[in-house]
């Protein structure tokens, strides 16, 4: 009877079938095996922040101006009236604005996508005392293009505690920020001060941001 | 009247089976349910991306989905296609009653079973991967787009390794975020423990804000944050907390592993985690499993044409020369050209990087290797066939009917 040859051969090959990968050579055991010559150099570097692709700053050079280890350089328009600060590990651009440097604003860049939208909104809204809000919330905000893509814009008030270890609350503050999280990385541009400062340098915030641009050069 | 019974001997087990998947009524299910799985399964993609979709409602025997907030068991695409094709093997070709009338039916239905079982050899034996060549780079390695494996490598004083210590991907990728093992490499004087694998991860200095949700061991002035799965499974950067634990005495020596220290570029070199046990200085890295084709592939000339005033592509196209034993030829790869030799497939998939300027970007290239890739063309020709001759079976059928009944019909 050809039922007797025909069921076998397929629920064979249905039980070979679960112990089959789908992407590429399957194999499981610990192996060792030469590496062919393309494969034996490496970049050899001297910390985890680099090792991770932050980038290497000197501290002290102008942002604008400074060389990422390997990341493009960022251009921009800094507005009138904002001077540039020195950069750090993890700012890329720093900026401040206002008579005695009340406000601020940087643009910070993570590999990855740098924690989330959602758990970054939600920790500025917490660093201004505002509620947090719901993914669906976050994902109604306002967009505004930064590097040509729709960013997430916040403009919230509140008292501002900026953490990173100081415990100092600013009173009536306003926090303006632009995220873009895709998963190849995060881009962070955050902008803080006193209320009646940031509202005088908010067409500033515009035009910082919508100027940003990696240079080709 | 009484049910006819049912003789459940396991000597009747056979007749049970065949009956059972011969029903027409088995075939209907698997058809509605085929429905529902494809509706589900791109509705999924929405939110999930296409690799998870595809691998939890197609590449799967059962899954659950909740349906009005109850989870409900349900059917995979693989069983769904198992039973379909057991059902029209033994169905459509073995019950069936053969006759003349009936071959373009047995022929269509025997096309149908090819494009099933292409299906089933597609996903149990393809692979796929890329390869991304400057001008004037020659390979023939190519790599996964999704999975990762741990390389250990002992370095010469000039930085470079010979010889790697591989834990593969199958491996690493089964550890979850919460688990340790532990693994004994021969020839490695300690044992490399894995303290978790997370399947997207992101590390963040503790002195970033960002850094408070993290709840992963501080290493470095660093911690592994966990992201949710990218949606485009291949964007997912993978990290692990990995200690090295020397087999005498000596403390372990700890370190965070991310996918992020592999090259994203041809040209790049991996940035690998450096440590020294006995004097001797290793490697440890997260590196894409790769495998060989067997000819080299060199990119002589890559065109890359942009639309006017944006950074679209309009066209590109890679011209490349295959090179064998004593061999080369010359071929150009096209988007919708690939090159097919020996089982490869190699198409022309994309380019980089993202900020590089025509005559300084590098081609990438999709290699396939699916032993069924043309199964579904020859099972639709086969098909067609069997259409074509049930459908002039039956005209014929029907002129001869026609003719027949003119004739017997009275003279007006």
């Amino acid at each position: 009877m050809r039922l007797s040859s025909t069921l076998p051969t397929l629920l064979l090959a249905a039980l070979m079938a679960t112990s089959c990968g789908d992407n590429g050579p399957s194999g499981s055991e610990i192996v060792t095996r030469e590496l062919p010559e393309s494969q034996q150099s490496f970049r050899l570097v001297d910390s985890s922040a680099e090792r991770f692709r932050y980038q290497k700053r000197d501290a002290a050079a102008p942002a604008a101006s400074s060389q990422a280890s390997s990341a493009p350089e960022l251009i921009y328009t800094t507005p009138e009236g904002w001077e540039e600060k020195a950069g750090s590990m993890m700012r890329d651009v720093n900026l401040s604005f206002g008579e005695n440097d009340e406000g601020e604003c940087y643009v910070a860049r993570l590999p990855g996508a740098g924690g989330g939208l959602v758990a970054n909104v939600n920790r500025w809204l917490g660093q201004m005392g505002a509620d947090s809000l719901t993914e669906e919330e976050i994902n109604a905000l306002p967009k505004k293009p930064l590097f040509g893509q729709p960013a997430t814009f916040i403009d919230v008030t509140g008292d501002f505690s900026p953490g990173m270890g100081s415990s100092e609350v600013k009173k009536n503050h306003r926090l303006l920020g632009l995220i873009l999280a895709s998963d190849a990385g995060a881009v962070f541009v955050k902008m803080t001060g006193p209320e009646k400062l940031v509202a005088e340098n908010a067409d500033g915030f515009d035009v910082f941001t919508s100027s940003l641009d990696v240079s080709l050069n | 009247m009484a049910g006819k019974s049912i003789n459940w001997s396991p000597s009747n087990w056979p007749r049970l089976f065949y009956q059972f998947f011969t029903s027409f009524k088995v075939a209907t299910a698997v058809f509605v349910l085929m429905t529902l799985v494809t509706l589900l399964g791109t509705l999924a993609q929405v939110d999930h991306g296409l690799y998870a979709a595809k691998v939890k409602y197609f590449h799967s025997f059962f899954f659950t989905e909740k349906i009005f907030g109850i989870p409900v068991l349900l059917p995979g695409g693989l069983l769904l296609m198992i039973i379909l094709t057991i059902n029209m093997v033994l169905g459509a070709l073995v019950k069936v009653r053969k006759r003349w009338r009936g071959a373009g039916l047995l022929i269509s239905h025997f096309g149908m079973i090819m494009l099933l079982v292409g299906g089933f050899v597609t996903w149990a034996f393809a692979t796929d991967g890329y390869m991304a060549l400057y001008p004037g780079m020659s390979s023939n390695r190519v790599e996964s787009y999704r999975n990762w494996q741990l390389e250990v490598f002992p370095l010469d004083e000039n930085g470079k390794a010979k010889q790697a210590w591989i834990l593969p991907s199958d491996e690493l990728q089964s550890i979850r975020v919460d688990e340790q093992r532990s693994y004994d490499a021969d020839g490695l004087p300690f044992n490399v423990i894995v303290n978790g694998f997370t399947k997207n991860a992101t590390p963040i200095p503790v002195t970033a804000s960002a850094a408070s949700d993290a709840t992963g061991k501080e290493i470095d002035g660093f911690k592994l944050a966990p992201q949710d799965a990218s949606k485009e499974a291949e964007q997912n950067l993978p990290g692990a907390y990995v200690a090295f634990d020397p087999d005498g005495e000596g403390e372990n020596v700890e370190a965070i592993l991310w996918a992020g220290s592999y090259r994203f570029d041809p040209k790049e070199d991996p940035m690998p985690f450096q440590f020294t046990v006995d004097g001797q200085k290793y490697g440890a890295m997260l590196a894409k499993k790769s495998w060989h084709v067997p000819f080299e592939v060199r990119l002589d000339e890559f065109i890359f044409e942009r639309h006017p005033g944006v950074s679209t592509a309009r066209n590109f196209e890679s011209r490349v020369t295959r090179l064998e034993e004593e061999k080369e030829t010359s071929l150009e790869i096209k988007m919708n050209e690939p090159m097919r030799y020996v089982g490869y497939t190699f198409f022309q998939e994309s380019f980089g990087p993202p900020d590089g300027r025509p005559g300084e970007m590098f081609s990438q290239f999709a290699v396939a290797n699916n032993p069924a890739d043309q199964w579904p063309l020859w099972s639709l020709v086969v098909t067609g066939i069997g259409l074509g001759i049930h459908f002039c079976v039956m005209l014929v059928d029907f002129i001869i009917r026609s003719r027949r009944k003119t004739s017997a019909s009275p003279q007006s």
